[in-house]
């Protein structure tokens, strides 16, 4: 018996059915409109971003306008602000590099013994060598100018006024780093007398360094009332007594650390507040009582 | 051509096709989209800075007054001009407190070479210094008290506010010397000049005196109404702004 095929003869073939007619065109087809849908998709995306950051940024841009101009508006406000913080700043600085003389002059009566008796106080400020600036920068007050006398008239004195840093935008008289160096001058009834000032001298805020420069009893008194050199009556020894303070420390509101050695040794001006609230001296330590004869 | 390389052809040709519209269409728009993208953060760093400079300024605004007063006050220690006659007031006022005698005062800027070197720091930004040399004339604890009352004038208060209620005075000497010939005679309590029986010193004092750099107002133009360059607006800010035309008597605090 003869086999019969019976599927029509352009049907033949298999697995080349699924190509059909076109050969497996249709579906390069299908695949192109499929990836042009996806590009339009993302086309469409792409072009809503750019229509709404658009008009996002023209909104962002105007606003910023605004406020800008709003600002600009109320810049003297701030150029105001910006000057007042400036000024006391600066001056914040010069108080705060102040040397606080009236505590120091305190101390000085609160440390002498009952036995000494000051004849002068000398007390001025040098500055460092290693700050100090171009001296055309500070006048000196040894200049003559206007003067209004009541009793006496001084031309000079015998400090001269501190150079101060060029480098600072505020130029103190008494710049950080300065040191206050002060002289007395007196008598003692005894030589002890002296060591016991040289010892109680460095009891003083700040102080540094305390150097005998001379103690000198007359010679050839006769004891009773003259007194022969110096100005010390009785024979009293006549002392001369140099005082070195600790640099003058930097100001906290400055800013800089150009800070000196032993900063907050020196009794500054900052601290007048609580010296002044104790500032009662004593009369018991006043340098102007002596040991009598 | 067979079949396969029909097929091959149409693939290259459907890739061609998707490759331009990508390089041609997507690709620009996507690009520009990106770049726009990138404007809209700039506009917003923009607008966020100037908040915060309309911020600052309102704030400055509503300190207006304060920081008016507080510079009028400032003027006081720092004025713009010698203003000796007001130095004088001030320190005879304070010696007659503290029972001293204000015997006279020397300035130090007649000089004309003193002048020169006096506007030098001021050219520099800061202040111009003016040397002075003030001689009194009482006790030791009166010169004491002096010194104290003059170092007063300007003052850190404890908080760290300034007290301004004078000229800012930078002391750079004192010498206290005896007002007496020495030498008394047969005494015998009082030995020496500060032992003598009143006590009476000569304290010379050299002192700095600052005044604003040449061409410098105290306010700078300022009006209790608002600063220059403003027209008259009041301060929005906050309520607690004191009127414009607080006198300026407050403590002047950083």
């Amino acid at each position: 018996m003869k086999a019969v095929n019976l599927i029509p003869a352009d049907q033949r073939g298999g697995s080349a059915s699924a190509k059909g007619q076109s050969e497996g065109g249709a579906f390069v087809v299908l695949g192109v409109l499929a990836g042009l849908a996806i590009m339009a998709l993302l086309y469409g995306m792409a072009h809503h971003q750019i229509s709404s950051r658009r008009g996002e940024a023209a909104t962002l841009s105007a606003q910023a306008q605004a406020a800008q101009a709003q600002a600009q508006a109320l810049a003297p406000y701030t150029s105001f602000a910006a000057l007042h913080q400036q000024r006391l700043q600066a001056i914040s600085q010069l108080v705060d590099t102040r040397f606080d003389w009236a505590h120091t002059f305190h101390e000085i009566g609160r440390v002498l013994p009952y036995g000494v008796a000051l004849t002068s106080v000398h007390g001025s400020i040098a500055a460092d060598a290693a700050i100090a600036a171009p001296v055309a920068a500070t006048p000196t007050p040894t200049s003559t100018g206007t003067s209004s006398t009541a009793n006496t008239s001084t031309g000079s004195t015998a400090a001269a006024a501190t150079p101060a840093p060029a480098a600072s935008p505020v130029t103190s008289a008494t710049p950080a780093g300065s040191t206050p160096i002060f002289t007395l001058s007196g008598c003692a009834t005894s030589q002890s007398e002296v060591a016991r000032a040289l010892q109680r001298m460095r009891l003083i805020d700040g102080v540094s360094d305390v150097e005998l420069q001379s103690s000198t009893k007359p010679t050839g008194s006769g004891g009773s009332g003259g007194s022969s050199s110096g100005s010390c009556p009785h024979g009293n020894p006549a002392f001369s007594v140099q005082i070195t303070f600790s640099a003058l420390p930097d100001s906290p509101s400055a800013g800089s650390s150009a800070a000196p050695a032993a900063a907050g040794a020196t009794p500054a001006a900052a601290t007048a507040p609580a010296t002044g609230a104790t500032a009662q001296p004593a009369s018991a330590t006043t340098p102007t009582a002596t040991g009598g004869s | 051509m067979t079949t396969r390389d029909r097929l091959v052809v149409m693939g290259l040709v459907a890739f061609a096709i998707l490759a331009a519209a990508w390089f041609l269409a997507v690709s620009p728009e996507r690009g520009q989209a990106s770049k726009l993208g990138t404007q809209v953060s700039t506009a917003r760093e923009q607008l966020a800075a100037a908040q915060t400079q309309v911020t600052s300024a309102r704030g400055a605004q509503a300190a207006y007054s304060t920081a008016y007063a507080s510079l009028v006050r400032l003027g006081k220690a720092v004025p713009p001009s010698d203003q000796i006659p007001s130095l004088v007031y001030q320190l005879d006022q304070a010696s007659n407190q503290k029972d001293v005698d204000f015997s006279s005062i020397t300035s130090g800027n007649a000089d004309a070479a003193a002048a020169a070197a006096t506007t030098a720091p001021a050219a520099a930004g800061g202040f111009a210094q003016k040397p002075f040399t003030f001689v009194f004339n009482g006790s030791y604890f009166d010169l004491y008290h002096l010194l104290n009352g003059l170092n007063r004038f300007t003052l850190r208060t404890a908080s760290g506010g300034l007290q301004v209620t004078g000229r800012l005075l930078t002391i750079q000497s004192a010498n206290l010397d005896s007002n007496l010939t020495t030498g008394t005679g047969g005494g015998s309590g009082s030995s020496s000049s500060l032992g003598s029986s009143d006590g009476e010193l000569k304290g010379t004092i050299t002192a700095t005196a600052y005044v604003l750099p040449t061409g410098q107002d105290v306010t700078d133009g300022a009006t209790p109404a608002g600063p220059a360059g403003t027209t008259a607006q009041p301060a929005t800010g906050s309520g607690s702004a004191a009127p414009a035309s607080t006198p300026a008597v407050v403590k002047v605090t950083p």
